[in-house]
This record gives C-alpha cells, structure tokens and sequence, in this order.
C-alpha cells in the first residue's frame, strides 16, 4: 500500500491519460458512427460502398495492428509526404493523437452497426407520420429519430463502450503513458508487479462502474414510453 | 400559375399517375374536394386508394399529374435522370403541414405522451407558442373523448384509443384537408365504433376529409361523395345513396355484393 501512495503520482497521471484517451476516442466513434449508419441507410450507393467497407475493415481487423500501422506506418507515410512535397522536413504523429485517432475509427465502425440497427428499429410509420406533418428532415431527426435511437442503441452503446474503455490499454504499446503503461513501470522498478497490476485492474473497475451508473441514467432518462421486446 | 387564384377547392387532384417499377398503380386519377366534401375512396384491395391517398401529400411521388391544395399547386419537375419529383421541398413541406393524415397503424411517435404527440407539430412546424399549442391540443382531445389520458404514452393506449390521439394530431395542424388511410382497419372490431364516431363528428362540423376505407356504412352514411377505384382508375364516383341504390358500374356492384353481405 506504501508503494502504491509513493506511485500515486504516476497511477494518477496515467489514469487521466486513459480518461482522456477513452473520452475524446468516444467523441470520434460517435461522430464516424453517426456518419457511417446515415451512409449506410442512406439512397447514395457510393455512401453505402464507403461506409460498408469502412466497417468490414475495422472491425476485421485487430485494434492492435491498427493502432501500430497508424503509429509507425503513419509517420513514415507523412515522412514520405513531407519529402515528396517539400512541404516539411520531418513530421512527428504525436503517440496521444495516434491513440485517440485509431481507437476512435475503429470503435466508429461497430458504432455505425450499433446506430444502424437502432434507426432500424423505429417503426417506419413513425417517421412518416413526422413526413406528413411538414417536418423537415432536420427536425425529423431531433425530434422523432434521435430521441428513440439513444434507447434503442443503448444496449449496444454501453457494450461498445467498456471495450473501448478496455482498448485504451492497447496505446501503451506505442509508448504512451496512460495507466497500463505507468502502473507497468511502477511495477516493473519496485519490483512489485502483481502489486501494481492489481491497482491497474481495480483503476479499470472503478471506470467502469462510473460510466456503467452514467449509462444507466441515460437509459432512464430516454426510455420512457418505449417498449423493448427484452428490456435491457 | 402556383398561386391561389379566387374561388379554389380545398383539395384538387389532376390526373395522378403512380408506377412502382413496371407497374402502374394509379392510372389517371383526378379528384377535387371543396370545402366541407367529406369523400370516402372505395375499392378491392390493390386497386391503388391507399397509393392514391399517400401521393396527394407526396409520402409517394406521383410519376406524373398535380396536386394544388388551397389552390396551390404543389410545383413538380423532371429531374435529369427523368425522375418525377418536387421542384421545392420547403413547399412541400409547407403544404404538408396544411393537410392532415391519420394512418392506419396511427403512428404515434411511441417516445411522447399523448399530449406531446399533439403539440409537436403544432410547436416544431407551425412554431405556435407551446402554451397556446397545449391549450388548443387540450381542447382537441376534449373534442375525440381522452382529455384524461393526454399524459400517457401511446404502448399504454388501445387501438382505438391512439387512433382518437392520431385524428387529435392530425386537426392540431388546422389543415386543409384531412387525410385518413384505412382508420379503422387495424383495430378490433369493438374498437372500430368509437373511432367512427370522432369521424362522423368531424365530418358534421363541416371538415373537409378524404377516406380510404372499408367502412360501407361510413361511406353511405357520412360522406357525400363516394369514388370507387378500380385498377388504378375510377370506375364509378357519384353521391353515395345514389351510388350505393343504384351502382352504375357491374364492378361497383360486384364489389358492393362481396362486402355488404
């Protein structure tokens, strides 16, 4: 316990390095989620290819070799770049945006079918009668599409989200700092790993069990009057 | 030639056409309700009066023909891959919002309270104060008889019940025209009375409807104007008592004997 509270330091600064890792590839995976289920669902046949092979690709691939190509491979290519064009002589991706970038578009895909089997569940008719009433699409979709996708994506969501919450841990591989990475060292110089791991695995626990009583309130918040055929 | 011009129907449908691949469903429908009109739209199923209902506010775009509602013609034009579609969807939707549909699964949006259901285009669309809308949406359900279930949500309704909030919805908008499709079709019989009755109210304080129906006693009964459509066309339209004493048409009276016994 001793050698915990003189690491603390380090288990803290990691921890926020996860929090802020997990937080800001969320935004990410939400936004290419969105993108990519409105692509799929869309009439465009170009939009349906793009974000088909989007997801087929992600989610066929582990996060783990993505996370390295976009690391090492994407230095190099924007090495290339720079020589190529002149533009830069030397550009460095920066281990943090590499992390939040891969994770985001990767979590984005199995967003995208979360989101698409969840607009897919409101009965069509619903949106017609919001068609009929002079709704523009817009207002279609905050008020009658939106407000029921939460719920019925809900399920899902929180799924996706602990994974990615777990992914995060993937991104000390690139020698970023966050809590893996940290309570590693600490462990490693202490000689004390399982001492430390165990700190890790209680850290994931405790976020855990946050977003899981945040995800809970959202439930509660949006699923009123809905009726799931099993609820969740 | 868009613009309301003096004396103008409610509602006025110049020879529809509707194809859905190869199949042309409506095959030169044309249709005009004045002010107070209450026509009810028969036929067989498949003979294209629900397509017919759902072009009039373009839930389907027409392959060819005009719709004007109030004299304003909603502006159509052909798109470079000879499509059919609207020239303007800020006008369609605007003359949307002008009439009124009630559907046959009622389509209530299951995430608001009956209340909510009612004010929402009145407060998202026609951006009338939320205050002034919950009043006048109170006074409608007061109207269709579940004032008293206006903080409900829709799962907790009977068929019957919601199809009173759709119809509530649907005047909320002061339309035009009321458009119903199929009303009654998906209830329980024991249900179909009470919805009938809002419609019968409707129709005698002077509101200008247009029924797809089944309803044979509706349709004499109440409307003043019966169209049979058949195959995508009108087979036989007059006023009802005459219509339904003295079919013109061996198809209106073949159809007539099949659902009147």
């Amino acid at each position: 316990m001793d050698l915990i509270l003189e690491y603390q330091g380090q288990l803290l600064s990691g921890t926020w390095v996860t929090i802020k890792l997990a937080l800001l590839s969320l935004v990410i995976a939400v936004l290419f989620g969105l993108i990519g289920a409105g692509a799929k669902l869309s009439r465009n046949i170009v939009a349906q290819k793009i974000a088909g092979g989007y997801t087929s690709i992600v989610r066929g691939v582990p996060d783990l070799v993505l996370i390295l190509l976009v690391f090492f491979g994407g230095q190099e290519l924007a090495n290339q770049i720079g020589i190529l064009t002149g533009l830069w002589d030397y550009a460095e991706i920066s281990q943090f945006a590499a992390g939040v970038g891969t994770i985001g578009v990767v979590f984005g895909g199995y967003m995208t079918e979360t989101f698409r089997g969840a607009i897919l569940s409101i009965p069509k008719g619903q949106i017609e009668a919001a068609v009929a009433c002079g709704m523009s699409r817009p207002t279609i979709f905050r008020r009658v599409i939106w407000p029921q996708m939460v719920v019925y994506a809900l399920p899902g969501f929180s799924n996706n989200w602990l994974v990615q919450i777990k992914s995060t841990a993937l991104v000390s591989v690139i020698g970023l700092q966050d809590v893996v990475y940290n309570g590693f060292v600490a462990g490693r110089s202490t000689r004390q790993l399982f001492t430390f791991m165990f700190a890790v695995l209680m850290i994931y626990l405790v976020l855990t069990a946050i977003s899981d009583s945040g995800l809970r309130w959202l439930d509660r918040k949006y699923s009123k009057g809905i009726v799931r055929s099993e609820d969740g | 030639m868009s613009e309301p011009s003096g004396d103008y129907a409610a509602l006025e449908v110049v020879d529809l056409h509707k194809s859905f691949g190869e199949v042309e469903v409506i095959r030169g429908v044309s249709l005009s309700a004045h002010k107070g009109d209450v026509i009810s739209i028969l036929g067989a199923s498949g003979s294209g009066k629900s397509t017919f209902l759902r072009c009039i506010n373009l839930l389907e775009i027409p392959t060819a023909g005009d719709v004007f509602v109030a004299g304003e013609q909603i502006r159509m034009k052909t798109s470079k891959t000879g499509r059919y579609e609207p020239e303007d969807i800020h006008q369609v939707e605007r003359l949307r919002a002008r009439l009124g549909m009630v559907f046959q699964s009622f389509n209530l949006w299951s995430h608001m309270t009956v209340i909510e259901n009612v004010i929402e285009a009145p407060v998202h669309v026609l951006k009338i104060p939320k205050a002034e809308a919950i009043e006048q949406a109170e006074a409608l359900l007061q109207k269709v008889g579940i004032l008293e279930r206006k903080d409900y949500y829709p799962a907790q309704l009977s068929g019957g019940q919601m199809q009173r909030v759709a119809i509530a919805r649907g005047l909320a908008m002061n339309p035009e025209v009321m458009l119903f499709d199929e009303p009654t079709s998906a209830l329980d019989p024991e249900l179909v009375g009470e919805v009938l009755k809002v419609m019968r109210d409707l129709a005698d304080e002077g509101r200008t409807m247009l029924v797809v129906t089944h309803e044979m006693g509706f349709a004499r009964d109440v409307s003043s104007e019966v169209v049979f459509l058949h195959e995508g066309k009108v087979e036989e339209q007059g006023q009802p008592q005459q219509m339904f004493n003295n079919p013109n048409s061996d198809r209106f009276r073949q159809f007539l004997s099949r659902t009147m016994q």
